[in-house]
């Protein structure tokens, strides 16, 4: 019988420890997988940003706003990364 | 506040005789943004013509070109100039008549020397290198020359090579590549070229040198040291003349500068055979002070008059009129674009959320107390106005993060000894996985508030801005369209309290149900969201793509909070590398590995703090710029005013 229930809370232990591990793994694919999105997403527009400012200075503040739009998708992965894990 | 400076059409119209006081009188003000004439027979100005220069304009051009050219020999820039004393103009004047050839000569003569003794230099480097692979073939080098009856071949070869006629050779085996000189009959030449062939020979010239080669080494290496002397010298005497004439320099170039500014001004006037017309724009506040100021230096004999203005179709020049304190972040909207004459300038919400937000998202009493003494620290380095500014505006972020630091009590990733005032950001690693852990879900609310209330002051902005701007029809449109924007997102706010509770925003959902399960709460909510996007639709319906941005753009504030934490984490973690890793084990029982590894603790600890304070200052930086320019300015903002850019110029090194 005590075997049992230490067995029990063991199984109990190790579902909990597997379930860290599960959401830690998650969290880690959420930031890792947006941040290659994100960068993907990014190279096109970034170089495309600095050949237009060599060209015309005036259109920095603009091609900023453009080059940074896509990084939101990589804030998101850290929101859901840090709601999984705390 | 608010809004650019009031801006007036100002024509002054006088006899060309008048001309030359005119224009001092404009530049001494420093108010007048000339509109440049051209010749393109616009309504009222058939028959004008475009000025010409004052006389004295091409020697004095010529002059500043001159004074550039040294300028530029000793880089010497007047912006990065200290002002040590300030030069009498007339003085000045005629020091320029007398000492600028004496000097521009004597620079031009060392600058050549120097020069030619560069040149020298690289030649007999060449000729070294030419030598060079011969040292190690026995023999002077007059012996590979002046043969009829032979046929010297000499260059590198990959692996020795084994002639059938008969020779003489000489080989030098080298790293990769080995030297080879053959000497053998002239008419065997064409067998032994072959054979070279095969074995991958690569040809070098025989240098025109006689003697050992060591020895014409060692001559040229001798002769290029005392070049060498003779240019340190030379650059000793540069630099003395630098020492003394580079504060009349940088006067001299402001007084050209001024000068020939003066005597090209009429380039942008319209003048006929006997009269001139010039149109500009000054601050309205200033009108009369320029009147009064050309009529008397004119004796009266001018006519000025103030022009009917339409701001909507006139280039109005813009010019900021914003509180002092908020001054520096007018650097921040000209990167963006400065605004248009008739739209709401958003200095000043700017030059208050921007330290706001870059305290939250740094928030440590250590990153904020170095950042400031930076800030005062580069005082020296950065002179431009643009650079100042910067510093202004990072002094005032690097004081708000302090301040933050202080609530969230931390200093360079350790806990103050106060629990954090605010929220905590404090992770659970090493030493600290007693403490409370971080309050992320506060954290974040309180960011998503930030930025509803943000956008929210957004679209206010440009409702206000469409009103002032539209006409007609298409004015309700806008601004009814704007507040359907807000309509929507807090609509769908209303409707997420009425579902679920959440620390920190209204709880709505104990709210009894009505119809279809839903509370009262949800269907005001859900009707304010329709009411929104009927209002948008109305507007443009194409903008309903649009619509997931009111998403993306609230929970796009949350990255106050994980750039801030991201930043938290490494200090932290850098903090338990060092200190409670490698550092704390050694401190009982001290041992000579034990010395080593704390000093590697410690290289640990500065480095990785040095890091993140980098990425910290740049993430925050660029972070709390961007939720600027992209969540907060697309909802009202549309930039491009043309900068004013009065006439004339403010004197740093002269004065009359």
């Amino acid at each position: 019988m005590a075997a049992e229930v230490v067995a029990a809370i063991t199984d109990i232990e190790l579902m909990k420890a597997s379930q860290m591990g599960m959401k830690a793994l998650g969290a880690g694919l959420a930031v890792g997988l947006t941040g290659i999105g994100a960068g993907v997403a990014e190279m096109a527009i970034g170089s495309a940003a600095v050949g237009a400012t060599a060209e015309n200075k005036d259109v920095f503040g603009l091609v900023l706003l453009l080059t940074v739009i896509p990084e939101t998708i990589v804030i998101f992965g850290l929101v859901v990364g840090l709601l999984l894990l705390f | 506040m608010l809004k650019p400076e009031q801006m007036s059409r100002l024509l002054i119209v006088a006899s060309k005789d008048q001309m030359a006081p005119v224009i001092s009188e404009l530049y001494r003000h420093h108010l007048f943004h000339i509109e440049d004439f051209v010749e393109a027979g616009a309504q009222g100005y058939e028959g004008f013509k475009i000025g010409t220069p004052l006389s004295g304009a091409s020697e004095a051009s010529g002059d500043l070109v001159k004074i550039r050219v040294i300028q530029n020999t000793f880089s010497i820039r007047s912006d990065d100039f200290e002002v040590k004393e300030r030069h009498n103009q007339s003085a000045l004047q005629g020091l320029i008549e007398r000492e600028l050839p004496a000097i521009e000569q004597e620079v031009e003569e060392l600058t050549g020397k120097r020069s030619k003794l560069d040149t020298k230099i690289k030649e007999y480097e060449q000729k070294i290198a030419e030598i060079s692979p011969f040292v190690g073939i026995p023999g002077d080098l007059d012996l590979y020359r002046g043969y009829s009856n032979f046929v010297v071949f000499a260059g590198y070869v990959a692996k020795e090579v084994s002639i059938s006629v008969p020779h003489e050779m000489f080989f030098a085996k080298g790293k990769g590549k080995n030297f080879m000189v053959v000497i053998v009959p002239a008419e065997k030449r064409i067998a032994v070229e072959g054979v070279l062939q095969e074995a991958g020979y690569q040809a070098v010239p025989i240098p025109e040198e006689s003697g050992n080669p060591q020895g014409r080494i060692n001559f040229y290496n001798e002769q290029i040291a005392l070049l060498k002397k003779e240019t340190v010298e030379i650059n000793r005497k540069l630099d003395a003349i630098k020492e003394k004439h580079a504060g009349f320099l940088v006067a001299c170039e402001e007084i050209l500068k001024v000068q020939v500014e003066k005597t090209e001004a009429p380039l942008r006037f319209a003048t006929t055979n006997e009269t001139f017309v010039a149109e500009g724009w000054v601050p309205s506040v200033s009108v009369e002070t320029i009147r009064e100021g050309l009529i008397s230096a004119t004796g009266g004999k001018i006519f000025l008059t103030v022009l009917p203005t339409d701001p909507e179709h006139d280039s109005v020049p813009v010019e900021y009129h914003n509180p002092s304190f908020a001054k520096p972040t007018q650097m921040l909207m000209d990167v963006y674009s400065r605004p248009k004459y008739t739209e709401i300038d958003p200095t000043l919400t700017l030059s208050i959320v921007f330290p706001l937000f870059f305290g939250l998202i740094l928030g440590d009493v250590g990153y904020g107390l170095i950042l400031l003494a930076m800030c005062f620290g580069l005082r020296k380095f950065m002179k431009g106005a643009d650079g100042s500014q910067l510093l202004i505006v990072l002094r005032n972020a690097s004081i708000s993060s302090i301040f933050f630091g202080l609530l969230f009590g931390e200093f360079l990733g350790f806990a103050l000894p106060w629990r954090p005032v605010i929220f905590s950001r404090h992770l659970n690693i090493g030493a600290h996985s007693a403490g409370h852990g971080p309050q992320i879900p506060e954290l974040m609310i309180l960011a998503i508030w930030i930025g509803l209330l943000h956008i929210t002051l957004g679209r206010v902005l440009g409702m206000i801005n469409h009103a002032r701007q539209d006409h007609g029809d298409h004015r309700t449109k806008a601004v009814m369209a704007n507040f359907g924007w807000l309509a929507v997102m807090w609509g769908l706010m209303i409707v997420i309290w009425s579902i679920a509770a959440m620390p920190l925003m209204p709880d709505l959902t104990t709210l009894p149900a009505t119809v279809m399960n839903l509370n009262s709460a949800a269907i005001v909510g859900a009707v304010l969201l329709v009411i929104g996007v009927l209002l948008i639709v109305r507007d443009s319906a194409l903008e309903i793509v649009e619509l997931p941005t009111i998403i993306s753009h609230v929970l796009s504030y949350t990255r106050i909070v994980a750039v801030g934490l991201s930043s938290v984490a490494i200090a932290m973690v850098v903090n338990f590398i060092s200190i409670g890793m490698l550092i704390e084990p050694q401190l009982g029982n001290i041992t000579i590995i034990g010395v080593l590894l704390i000093i590697m603790g410690v290289a640990v600890f500065l480095i990785g703090q040095t890091l993140n304070l980098a990425l910290g200052i740049l993430g925050s930086g660029l972070h709390s710029i961007r939720l600027n320019y992209v969540e907060y300015f697309t909802k009202f903002y549309k930039g491009g005013g043309k900068k004013y850019n009065p006439f004339g110029f403010n004197r740093r090194f002269t004065e009359d």
